[in-house]
């Protein structure tokens, strides 16, 4: 059974529509990322799973129960903000114990001054609880600050420290090291998938950072206009993408799309290079995705493309070439080692080796086309 | 040779602020120890004669007295009713700028045109006010007591009677300041992070006392320090209602003989300039505190950067 369940949510803003009719099934314990381009509803999305927002259509299930019509508040969920949303004039600490607070103690044990000495005991089981959690974090010195005094990563700690304190359901994340310098998310992003595993808990991440999609999470899905694209593990939305969309948004550097057509015999082709033969007998213009690692250099002259360099992206191990072909828009990037471009000068006339077997075909409307291709050849 | 130009820069406004604020402040300071009265060709030194007079003198404990009253009255009500009127406003989805504007009227009218208004609303035989609660006599309001001896004799000259003159310049003075602070503290509820609201949710802060606990009233604790002291400051600086109610002498008995209008009395229309200017540094010295207390709050308690 699902952990969550949202079916045939609807949203619009005014005259905007956010999320058209969007079901999604989220299984208990699994960490999955919602992702897609500013705009594409993801985070409204979760904020209708958190019962920050209500649907104008469509239904939220929690451990199969309904709670659509459920305040946030009775949901038993925690969030992580992206601005992390610390209350400033508490510490830490008491950041942590505030849900606790608000949960577990009648009114009278939350008075200000005299609550804590009217329910001693109390206020030291939660305060018990939060130490646990802030050794599990690794925020136990933090813990006395407030979040003034907190540098970017450790606020974030805080943040997750007071989502966990109280065993919710699932935690839902929106966009949480988007406020991260580069090196601090690339090693957030290992310490969350960390926490996800040792927790066991349902992770709901939402993101616009593909990469971010791509190495944390069991499940993604790609969200676009208001609507779910692909959903799927990573690897499979990465190598397997249903649709034009998915390809483009999900890689980095970003897949490479030949204009091509298919003819009346089945052969596929693109630039006035044969890749190969499908079958079937539906001539149709195509649009052909390869990506950089799919590529290879090859000598001017010996291949079916051929271009001019036109910049040269040294990232250490690998190298992606920029490469201007005639016949398409963008440049051609292909991934590249630095022994085989060093002698590359910008301008330099080279040809491209394209593996066929990984090209990806879609349709005129961008749909991904399936056929079992019958022989496809590598261009040599 | 180290450059000078440091001194260009900070020479306009520190020759400024020792002309127009601080000799003032030091000649006032000067003649507060003197009996010097416009006019005269010299003064002679009285040491500290004028502060004894004001620390001894029935008419300056009256001064006190109806100046604490008023800021008494003024400054935690129209604190209050400003914080409550700039939430109900702030909940709104519409006509919040009709409200803003209509609680905002008072403060942008001139005080002492309003003043006359007042005098006329409040007048015992013609003003609306009295006549309003006549209107009550004979309803189950009589069951009040105080109501009762109302409709039996007369209700209060409001302005006149001296139980009751500063309680009224009082509400006057609440009536006009309350949008001000209204206006404050629909600015610091604007600046509110509304995640903090949406995190409060989340953490199960269920009713709105909860969320006012939680999130308003801490994030409006920089906004409320100053609202705080701008209202007593000016509480204390109350002059014109009094003035146009009472052009004679601080209303009946002195009930409303604030510090403003004592100072103003002795003089100018006195012309004894030294028991004045002894006021006026007492003057001084109240409100100095109160922003050394505001800076330390705000420093120490409130700074949450």
């Amino acid at each position: 059974m699902s952990a969550i369940a949202l079916e045939g949510i609807e949203k619009s803003f005014g005259a905007t529509r956010v999320l058209g009719g969007v079901d999604l099934d989220i299984r208990a314990g699994e960490f999955l990322t919602l992702v897609g381009p500013s705009g594409c509803g993801k985070s409204t999305l979760l904020r209708i799973l958190a019962g920050l927002e209500a649907p104008d259509r469509g239904r939220v299930l929690i451990g199969g129960a309904e709670v659509t019509g459920l305040r946030a508040a009775a949901r038993n969920l925690a969030m992580v903000f992206q601005s992390y949303a610390l209350y400033p004039h508490l510490t830490v600490a008491e950041n942590m114990m505030t849900p606790l607070k608000l949960r577990d103690l009648p009114r009278a044990a939350r008075l200000p001054v005299l609550g804590p000495l009217l329910a001693r005991d109390r206020y030291r089981a939660l305060r018990a609880e939060v130490d646990r959690t802030a050794r599990i974090l690794k925020i136990e010195p933090l813990l006395d600050r407030k979040p003034g005094q907190l540098s970017g990563g450790q606020r974030q700690r805080a943040a997750l420290g007071r989502a966990m304190v109280r065993n919710p359901v699932a935690f839902l994340m929106d966009e949480p090291l988007s406020n991260l310098d580069a090196a601090l998310r690339v090693h957030m992003r290992a310490e969350l998938s960390e926490l996800h595993r040792r927790l066991g808990t349902t992770f709901v991440y939402v993101t616009h950072d593909q990469a971010e999609a791509l190495t944390m999470s069991d499940r993604m899905a790609v969200m676009q206009d208001g609507a779910i694209l692909q959903t799927g593990a990573p690897e499979e939305v990465y190598a397997d993408p249903d649709s034009l969309d998915v390809a483009r948004f999900v890689g980095s550097p970003a897949i490479n799309i030949l204009p091509g057509r298919i003819d009346g015999t089945g052969g596929l082709g693109a630039l006035g290079t044969a890749l190969g033969r499908f079958r079937t007998t539906d001539a149709q213009k195509v649009a052909i995705g390869l990506r950089p690692e799919h590529l290879s250099l090859a000598p001017a002259g010996a291949s079916g493309f051929e271009g001019a360099v036109r910049h040269r992206e040294n990232l250490g191990a690998d190298v992606f070439l920029h490469v201007d072909v005639e016949g398409i828009d963008r440049p051609v990037v292909l991934r590249t080692t630095p022994t085989e471009t060093r002698d590359l000068a910008i301008g330099a006339a080279v040809g491209i080796d394209a593996d066929a077997r990984a090209a990806l075909v879609f349709d005129e409307t961008g749909r991904r086309l399936r056929f079992e291709a019958a022989e496809l050849v590598r261009i040599a | 040779m180290a450059s000078r130009a440091h001194l260009w820069f900070v020479a306009p406004a520190l020759i400024l602020m020792v002309l127009i604020l601080l000799l003032p402040i030091a000649l006032a300071g000067a003649l507060s120890f003197t009996d010097y009265s416009l006019g005269n060709s010299g003064a002679s030194f009285v040491g500290t004669e004028n502060y004894e007079r004001i620390f001894t003198r029935s008419t300056y404990e009256k001064m006190f007295i109806a100046t604490f009253r008023y800021v008494g009255v003024v400054v935690p009500l129209s604190v209050g009713l400003g914080l409550g009127a700039a939430l109900l406003i702030h909940s709104l989805t519409r006509f919040g700028a009709l409200y803003k504007t209509i609680y905002f009227l008072p403060v942008m009218a001139a005080l002492i045109a309003m003043a006359i208004v007042w005098e006329f609303a409040l007048h015992p035989t013609i003003g609306i006010v009295n006549a309003t609660l006549e209107r009550g006599c004979g309803t189950f309001l009589e069951a009040w007591p105080w109501y009762a001896k109302g409709c039996d004799r007369t209700f209060p000259l409001w302005l006149t009677d001296r139980d009751y003159a500063i309680w009224t310049v009082a509400f006057i003075g609440v009536w006009q300041a309350f949008g001000f602070n209204m206006v404050l503290y629909l600015a610091g509820l604007t600046s509110i992070p509304r995640a903090l609201y949406h995190a409060a949710e989340m953490d199960g802060a269920t009713s709105g006392w909860d969320r006012f606990r939680l999130v308003t009233w801490p994030m409006l604790g920089p906004t409320t320090v100053f609202v705080v002291t701008i209202s007593i400051i000016r509480s204390f600086q109350v002059f014109d209602t009094v003035e146009a109610f009472y052009p004679q002498g601080g209303g009946p008995s002195k009930s409303v003989y604030v510090m403003m209008f004592a100072i103003y009395e002795k003089a100018i229309q006195q012309n004894l300039m030294g028991i004045g200017a002894a006021i006026t540094m007492i003057f001084l010295v109240f409100v100095m505190v109160l922003t050394l207390i505001q800076r330390w709050l705000v420093e120490r308690r409130t700074h949450y950067g």
